[in-house]
């Protein structure tokens, strides 16, 4: 029995699913296993079918959101990492957040929080911090820009695959998102106390933090490692 | 008859989505050449280690301040629930209310909602499926929000470094730090296709 699910925008769709009454060993035998799907995290047997731009494809069991094409995936990624790229540096290097107390004033940089808690001696919070707000953010940045430079100019390259597992890796370690949070709630706090001005570096550092979510919104993961296997079959076949 | 991909003699690829036949007997995904496996290798195990070791630096970070105010040599320690009553007080409630939700509530939730997790599936729950698989989301999306505690101590360690006023990072930071990203591990390394396995109700 497999599920044929037919992709409807928006809604999930539990009514417009065929089921077809085939023996399972006749389908394995039979098929072309690129035919067929899975759902990550329910593992249902889905038919392999591509939703068109601006529609969703769901789970029709567990209701999980398969895959939901974008616009112009690559090229997106593409601008949107130079762009990131470009800002990354402003973020990490001009002042964001000043604060003045009894004539004495005090700048913070986005490196300076883990340089103050290594020199409190607080090193593996320091190296959370760096790890989760610098490094894998920079690192996220690199990886997209080369995986999505190279599908853009048509370029194979047999780090593509290693890149791409580790940009998804990374995924979830990127924390500006919650570090802006961070700044937010610790401006409420000393706004409490003393006047604050900010810098450069935040509006940078917020601009960052918009084309990030763009970056990893926008970017079809399925499309990104299709594009790469046709990358690296017309390579091997033409060498 | 069985809708599960495995049931039914596929293995989908972990990294790149791949659905490959096990009538292959490839130890690797052709596409992306990372190892297959039809589930998460030793997910429950794997994921009760993560949650356990966090269940007990949930109590250190709970009881050790997590910074301290110095004012002109009076040290003032605060504990994550000191720090929120402490916003309540100074009436600042929608930001008091944010750190509560991602410093005491989610932490907790999560710690209760992996160890729900982890024994309907081991001891193989007829439930609703797709709510407990919600669950799983909702527990794997939240994880990473209870960093802004840690995040905001390390700017105001950093800003409020005068002669007369310092903030000092307290050793339950490091314990909080250490639980959010065992329990980030611990939701990681949970399949949620072993909830659906045993399941009557789909088979």
């Amino acid at each position: 029995m497999i599920y044929l699910c037919r992709y409807s925008p928006h809604l999930i769709d539990f009514c417009n699913y065929r089921i077809t009454t085939q023996h399972p060993d006749n389908i394995t035998k039979a098929m072309n296993c690129t035919n067929y799907d899975a759902c990550p995290e329910c593992d249902l047997l889905l038919n392999n079918s591509s939703p068109r731009l601006g529609e969703k494809a769901y789970c029709p069991r567990c209701g999980l959101l398969l895959s939901h094409p974008k616009k112009q995936s690559v090229e997106r990624t593409f601008a949107l990492s130079i762009a990131g790229f470009i800002l990354f540096f402003p973020s990490l290097l001009l002042p964001m957040v000043g604060i003045t107390v009894l004539g004495s004033a005090n700048t913070g940089i986005l490196l300076s929080g883990v340089i103050a808690l290594f020199k409190e001696s607080m090193w593996p919070v320091a190296i959370v911090v760096f790890l989760a707000s610098i490094l894998f953010p920079l690192v996220h940045l690199s990886l997209s820009l080369l995986i999505s430079g190279h599908l853009y100019f048509n370029r194979p390259n047999r780090f593509l695959v290693h890149w791409m597992h580790w940009m998804q890796h990374l995924d979830e370690w990127v924390m500006l998102e919650v570090y802006m949070l961070g700044i937010i709630v610790a401006c409420v706090k000393l706004m409490a106390i003393a006047p604050l001005q900010f810098g450069w570096g935040l509006y940078a550092f917020i601009a960052l933090l918009i084309i990030t979510t763009q970056l990893t919104a926008g970017l079809d993961k399925k499309l990104f490692w299709h594009h790469i296997a046709l990358l690296q079959k017309g390579h091997n076949h033409g060498r | 008859m069985a809708a599960n991909a495995l049931k039914q003699g596929f293995v989908r690829c972990h990294d790149c989505g791949l659905l490959i036949s096990t009538a292959e007997h490839s130890a690797s995904c052709p596409r992306c050449h990372s190892e297959l496996h039809a589930r998460r290798p030793q997910s429950l195990q794997r994921c009760a280690a993560f949650l356990a070791s966090s269940f007990f630096l949930y109590i250190p970070a709970n009881i050790f301040p997590i910074m301290t105010v110095n004012q002109f040599g009076a040290g003032d320690p605060h504990t994550i629930a000191g720090g929120i009553v402490e916003l309540f007080d100074s009436g600042m409630i929608p930001i008091g209310l944010l750190v509560l939700v991602a410093s005491i509530l989610v932490p907790t939730s999560k710690l209760v909602g992996i160890a729900l997790l982890l024994l309907c599936a081991h001891f193989r729950w007829q439930v609703n499926a797709r709510r407990w698989t919600t669950l799983y989301r909702i527990i794997a999306f939240v994880g990473r929000w209870s960093m802004l505690d840690i995040f905001m101590i390390s700017i105001l360690v950093d800003l409020v470094n005068f002669s007369g006023v310092q903030i000092i990072a307290g050793p339950a930071a490091t314990a909080f730090a250490a639980v959010v990203i065992l329990t980030m591990f611990a939701a990681e390394n949970f399949d949620p296709r072993l909830l659906w396995d045993h399941q009557k109700a789909y088979e």
